[in-house]
C-alpha cells in the first residue's frame, strides 16, 4: 500500500532503523537474534538436508528399479532408508515449516517486532544445526543408524546392533528434541503475548492457529520420544532392562512410547501445510476463508485427537481387541476435522474469484494428494484392513502422498508465495507453473504405483525383490517418477535463484494479501513495522482505514516505540496492550551454549560421562552469562 | 495507547511493586517457564506411565529378591520438600510488594531445606543401587530412572533459587521479579511431582 | 438450562464448553487403555480387573460430561447469536469459541461412545 510519510514520521523510521539494524558480515550472522535472519538460516540449512534426504531416496529408488539389483548392499540400504526417514522428518520438514516459515512469518503476521525470546530463537537454530551435523557424522563414519526411523527393539538393542549406529540415532534425536522444544515454547509465548493490539484470538491468522497447534503438539509429544530414547541408551550402555521380557520388560513398550510421539509428529508435519494453504487460498480467491472458526478449530482438533490414535501403528502386534478399539475409534474421528478443512478450502475457492498463479496451483496439488492420502489413511483405521496391508508398500504410498504430496507441496507453494516478501522480487510465473506440473507429475508417478504393488504384496523396507512376482514394471516407473520429481524440484529452485537476482521488483503487496506481513515493505525492515498496527478483523491488510490510522499514529509518534529495541506485549486472549518490552539484540551466547551442548552429546556418545558433565557445566555457565545483562541495561 | 508501562525500567523494589500491581497479564518469562513445566510434566507422565505399564506386565512387583519400598522415610522427606512451597510463595508475595529482604530470607530457608532433602535422597539412592541394581530387573530400572529424574529436577530447582539469590543481592528489578515468579512456578511443579513420584514409588505397598 | 446459566459466569461456560469434552475423552482414553493393559497382562492374576465395570463407568461419565460441555457451548452460542465471530472481545471472541466448541464436542461425544462400546462389547483379551 502507498505510504506517504512526512518529516516527523521519516525521522522516527530512521531512528528505528538505527536501533534495530544488525551488523553485516559473518559475526553479525553468528550473533544474530533477528527472527528473519534466523528464518533464513533455517531455510538454507533445511534445504541442504532436503538435498541429502533426496539423494538417499534416489539411491534407494535406483536400487529398487529392477529386481535383484546389486547397486547397494543390504547394510547400506538399511542405513540409507533410516537416514532418509530421519533426515526428511527431523532435519527437513519440521525445521523448514517451523524454523523457516514459522520464524520468519509469525512476528510479521501478528504485528510484532520480534519473537518473545530472540536469543532462545537463535539457540534453537544452532542446536538444530549441531544435531544435524552430529547425526550426519555417523554417515561419514559408515555407522549411520540402520534400524529404520522408528528404530524398533529388539533390533536396536546392543545384542543385535552392537555398533554406534543406534547411539548416534538416540543421542542425535534427543539433541534435536531440545532444539524443537525451545522453538515450540518460543512460538507459543510469542503467539500468546505479542499479538498487536486488537488481535484477539478470534482475529488471529489461520497460519498462527496452525503454528500454535504444531507448537503445542511438539511440547506434549517430544517427551515421549525423549524418554524412549533415554530408556534405549540406558539399556544399551548401562545394562538397564526396559525392553527385554526375561527381566520383566516388554518390547512393545518401545512401540507405545515411540508412536505416542510418532503419531502427533505426523500431524506436526502436516499442520503447517494447512496453515500455508489457509494463507494462500484467501489471497488468490480474493475472499475470506469460509467457516473461519471451524477451520481454526479443525487445526487444533486434528492435533489434539492425534494424541489418542498412536496404537493404530500397532494393530498387527497382537494387542487385545479391547485395547485396540480406543485407537480405531479415534482414528476414524480424526478424519472429520480434516474433511471440514478440505470443504472450507474448496468452497472458498469456488465462491471466490480464483487466480491460479503458481502458489494456488501447488495448493491444488496439495488438496488432490491430501484427499487421496487421507482416504487411504482412513482405510487403515479399520483393523482388519490394516492387518492385511501392514508392512506393505500400500503404507509407503499413503504416507508419501501425505508427507510429500500434502506437506511438501504447500512448502513449495509457500516458497513462491512469500518469495516476493522475503526478497523484494517477483518469481518468473511461467516457469513456476511449469515447475508445478513437472513436480505434480513426478510425485504421482513415483507414489501412486506403490498403492498397487502394496496390494500385490510387496513388503516395505526390502532392499530388493525377486523377478517372478511382476513388481518390476511398477518399481521402474516409480524410479522414473522420482527422477521427474527431482527435475521439477530443481526447476523450482532454479527459478527462485534466477528470480532472486533478475526478478521484477515486487513492492510490499503484489498479491493483495489480507494478513499483516503484506502491510510492510519487501523485504521487511529489521523492525518489521514502523508503527505497531492495531487490528479490528482477521484480515487486517484488507482494512484500509485501519492501515491509514496506523500512518497517522506514525506522525503522532503513538505506538512507534522508538526509544529502544522495543515491542509491546498484550493479554493472552483479547490482546489488550499491557506493557512495552525491551528486547535483546545480538548475542554470542546462543552459539556458545549450542557448542557446549554439542560437545556434551559427543562425550555421551563416546561414553566419557565425566567430561560430558564438565561440558554441561560450561553450558550452564554460558546460560548464566546470557542472563547477566538485563534488558533495561542494554 | 502510548501510556503503556515500560516494566523493564523498574529497577527499585518500590517501582517493581507498582509494576506488579498494574500488570494485566502474566509476564513472558512466566509463560516460558509454564510451557517448559508442561514438557517436563509430560516427561514424568510417560515415566510414571512406564512404571505402571511394566507393573501390569509382571505378576510379582517388586520381583522376587527385590525388597519392597520403605514407607516412612520417603513420605517424611517428601513432606519436607512440599512444605518449602510455603517460603517460596512467601518470597513471591513479599517481593511483589517490594519487601526484598524478607523474600531473600525465605528463599534461603527454602534452599537449605531442599538441599538437605536432596542430600538425604541421594544417600538413599546410592544405598538402593547397591542393594537392587538397575541391571537386575525392569522394576529397578524404572525405579531408579524415575527417582533419578526427579532428583535431577530438584537439583536444577536449587540452582535456580541460588541464581535468584545471587542476582537479587544488588537489589530488585522487574527482570529479577519475573525470574523469581518463574522459579516459584517451577518449584510448585517439582513439589507436585514429588507427591506423584512418591505415590508411584510406594504403590506396591497398596 | 437457561435459568441455571444465568447464575453461571459466561467466561467459565465458554472455557468449559471448549475444553470439557476434550479433557473427558483424554481421561477416558488414558484410563480406559490402562485398564485393558492391566486386565490382559500377567498381573491380572493379582489385580483382578473388572474391565467391563471400569469401561462402562468411564463411558457413562464421559457421555455426561461431554453433554454438559456441549450444553455450555450452545448456551454461549445462543447468548452471542447476534455477534460476528470476528467482532470485538469479549462477545466476538466468545461467539468464535462457542461455534468451534459446539462442533468439536459432538466429535468427542462420538469417540467416547465408540470407544466405550468397543471396549465393553469385545471379549477381554481376545486378539483381532
Amino acid at each position: 500500500m502507498a505510504t506517504t510519510v512526512t518529516e516527523p514520521g521519516l525521522e522516527r523510521v530512521e531512528r528505528l532503523g538505527r536501533i534495530w539494524v544488525e551488523p553485516r558480515g559473518l559475526l553479525g550472522w553468528l550473533r544474530t537474534t533477528d527472527h528473519k535472519r534466523i528464518g533464513l538460516l533455517y531455510f538454507f540449512t533445511t534445504l541442504a538436508f532436503f538435498g541429502a534426504g533426496g539423494i538417499e531416496a534416489l539411491l534407494m529408488r535406483t536400487q529398487l528399479a529392477q529386481p535383484n539389483e546389486k547397486v547397494l548392499s543390504p547394510e547400506t540400504y538399511d542405513q540409507l532408508m533410516t537416514m532418509h526417514g530421519v533426515t526428511m522428518i527431523f532435519l527437513f520438514v519440521i525445521p523448514m515449516t517451523t524454523g523457516a516459515f514459522g520464524n520468519y512469518l509469525i512476528p510479521l503476521m501478528i504485528g510484532a517486532r520480534d519473537m518473545a525470546f530472540p536469543r532462545m530463537n537463535a539457540l534453537s537454530y544452532w542446536l538444530f544445526l549441531a544435531s544435524g551435523l552430529f547425526m550426519y557424522a555417523s554417515v561419514f563414519m559408515h555407522v549411520a543408524p540402520n534400524a529404520g526411523w522408528f528404530d524398533y527393539v529388539p533390533l536396536a538393542l546392543k545384542e543385535f546392533n552392537p555398533g554406534r549406529n543406534i547411539d548416534f540415532y538416540a543421542l542425535g534425536l534427543i539433541f534435536n528434541a531440545v532444539s524443537s522444544t525451545a522453538a515450540a515454547i518460543n512460538f507459543i509465548v510469542t503467539i500468546f503475548k505479542l499479538r498487536a493490539p486488537g488481535m484477539s484470538i478470534n482475529r488471529m491468522p489461520l497460519f498462527c492457529f496452525a503454528m500454535l497447534a504444531v507448537s503445542l503438539s511438539l511440547i506434549f509429544a517430544l517427551p515421549s520420544l525423549t524418554i524412549d530414547l533415554v530408556y534405549l541408551e540406558l539399556q544399551r550402555n548401562l545394562g538397564f532392562h526396559f525392553f527385554d521380557v526375561a527381566h520383566g520388560g516388554d518390547a512393545l513398550l518401545w512401540q507405545h512410547l515411540f508412536w505416542l510421539f510418532g503419531h502427533p509428529e505426523v500431524y506436526i508435519i502436516i499442520l503447517p501445510a494447512f496453515g500455508i494453504a489457509t494463507s494462500i487460498i484467501p489471497t488468490f480467491s480474493k475472499r475470506k476463508m469460509i467457516a473461519f472458526p471451524l477451520v481454526a478449530l479443525a487445526e487444533l482438533l486434528v492435533a489434539f485427537i492425534g494424541f489418542g490414535v498412536w496404537a493404530h501403528h500397532m494393530f498387527a502386534t497382537g494387542l487385545p481387541t479391547i485395547t485396540l478399539v480406543f485407537f480405531a475409534a479415534a482414528s476414524m474421528m480424526v478424519v472429520i476435522p480434516s474433511s471440514i478443512q478440505v470443504f472450507a478450502w474448496t468452497v472458498t475457492v469456488a465462491l471466490g474469484r480464483p487466480e491460479f498463479r503458481a502458489p494456488l496451483l501447488f495448493i491444488g496439488g496439495f488438496i488432490v494428494f491430501f484427499v487421496l492420502g487421507g482416504l487411504t489413511g482412513i482405510m487403515f483405521a479399520a483393523i482388519p484392513f490394516d492387518q492385511a496391508t501392514t508392512d506393505t508398500y500400500f503404507v509407503v504410498a499413503h504416507f508419501h502422498f501425505i508427507i510429500f504430496g500434502a506437506a511438501v507441496f504447500p512448502i513449495l507453494g509457500g516458497m513462491y508465495y512469500w518469495f516476493p516478501k522475503v526478497t523484494g522480487r517477483l518469481y518468473h510465473e511461467g516457469l513456476a507453473k511449469l515447475s508445478f506440473w513437472l513436480t505434480f507429475l513426478g510425485t504421482a508417478l513415483t507414489f501412486f504405483p506403490m498403492h498397487i504393488i502394496g496390494l500385490l504384496g510387496m513388503p516395505r523396507r526390502v532392499y530388493t525383490y525377486p523377478s517372478s512376482l511382476g513388481w518390476g514394471a511398477y518399481n521402474l516407473s516409480e524410479t522414473i517418477g522420482a527422477f521427474i520429481l527431482t527435475a521439477g524440484l530443481l526447476l523450482i529452485f532454479g527459478n527462485l535463484l534466477y528470480s532472486r537476482f533478475r526478478g521484477a521488483p515486487a513492492g510490499p503487496d503484489p498479491f493483495f494479501g489480507g494478513t499483516l506481513e503484506w502491510a510492510t515493505t519487501s523485504p521487511p525492515p529489521p523492525y518489521n513495522f514502523p508503527v505497531i498496527p492495531t487490528v479490528t478483523s482477521a484480515y487486517p491488510n484488507w482494512d484500509a482505514e485501519d492501515r491509514q490510522a496506523d500512518l497517522r499514529r506514525l506522525e503522532r509518534g503513538e505506538l512507534v516505540l522508538d526509544k529502544g529495541h522495543e515491542t509491546p506485549a498484550s493479554t493472552v486472549v483479547d490482546a489488550v496492550p499491557d506493557e512495552v518490552l525491551e528486547m535483546p539484540g545480538e548475542s554470542p551466547w546462543p552459539l556458545a551454549v549450542a557448542v557446549c551442548t554439542g560437545l556434551l552429546f559427543i562425550m555421551l556418545l563416546t561414553q566419557h560421562y565425566a567430561v560430558a558433565g564438565v561440558f554441561a557445566g560450561f553450558a550452564l555457565l554460558c546460560v548464566a552469562a546470557w542472563h547477566a545483562k538485563e534488558p533495561q541495561e542494554s | 495507547m502510548n501510556a503503556l508501562p515500560y516494566s523493564g525500567e523498574a529497577t527499585t523494589a518500590a517501582a517493581v511493586a507498582r509494576v506488579e500491581q498494574g500488570r494485566l497479564a502474566r509476564p513472558n518469562g512466566w509463560w516460558g517457564m509454564a510451557l517448559f513445566v508442561a514438557t517436563e510434566a509430560t516427561l514424568f507422565g510417560t515415566i510414571i506411565g512406564t512404571y505402571f505399564y511394566l507393573r501390569f506386565n509382571n505378576l510379582h512387583w517388586p520381583p522376587p529378591g527385590v525388597p519392597e519400598p520403605k514407607l516412612t522415610l520417603p513420605l517424611v522427606l517428601t513432606g519436607l520438600l512440599v512444605a518449602t512451597s510455603v517460603p517460596v510463595q512467601f518470597a513471591v508475595v513479599t517481593a511483589s510488594r517490594g519487601q526484598l529482604a524478607r523474600a531473600r530470607a525465605a528463599l534461603l530457608l527454602a534452599a537449605i531445606v531442599q538441599a538437605g532433602y536432596l542430600g538425604m535422597q541421594l544417600h538413599l539412592f546410592v544405598h538402593d543401587v547397591h542393594e537392587f541394581p538397575p541391571s537386575g530387573s525392569a522394576y529397578s530400572s524404572i525405579y531408579f530412572t524415575m527417582l533419578g529424574a526427579h532428583h535431577l529436577h530438584v537439583f536444577v530447582g536449587i540452582l535456580l533459587i541460588f541464581w535468584i539469590l545471587l542476582r537479587t543481592a544488588t537489589g530488585l528489578t522487574s527482570y529479577r521479579m519475573n525470574g523469581l515468579r518463574a522459579t516459584a512456578f517451577y518449584w510448585y511443579f517439582v513439589n507436585v511431582l514429588a507427591l506423584c513420584v512418591v505415590g508411584t514409588q510406594l504403590s506396591p505397598l497398596a | 438450562m437457561r435459568l441455571s446459566a444465568r447464575y453461571l459466569d459466561p467466561e467459565f461456560l465458554q472455557w468449559f464448553g471448549l475444553f470439557g469434552a476434550a479433557l473427558t475423552w483424554t481421561v477416558q482414553l488414558v484410563v480406559g487403555f490402562g485398564v485393558t493393559v492391566a486386565r490382559c497382562g500377567p498381573a491380572n492374576a493379582v489385580l483382578g480387573v473388572d474391565v467391563k465395570a471400569w469401561e462402562l463407568t468411564l463411558m457413562g461419565t464421559g457421555i455426561a460430561l461431554a453433554l454438559l460441555a456441549e450444553a455450555a457451548a450452545l448456551n454461549i452460542l445462543w447468548q452471542t447469536r447476534n455477534v460476528d465471530y470476528g467482532g470485538p472481545p469479549p462477545e466476538g471472541r466468545r461467539h468464535f469459541f462457542a461455534l468451534a466448541a459446539s462442533i468439536g464436542n459432538v466429535l468427542f461425544l462420538v469417540v467416547i461412545v465408540l470407544s466405550g462400546t468397543g471396549a465393553v462389547f469385545h471379549q477381554p483379551c481376545t486378539q483381532s
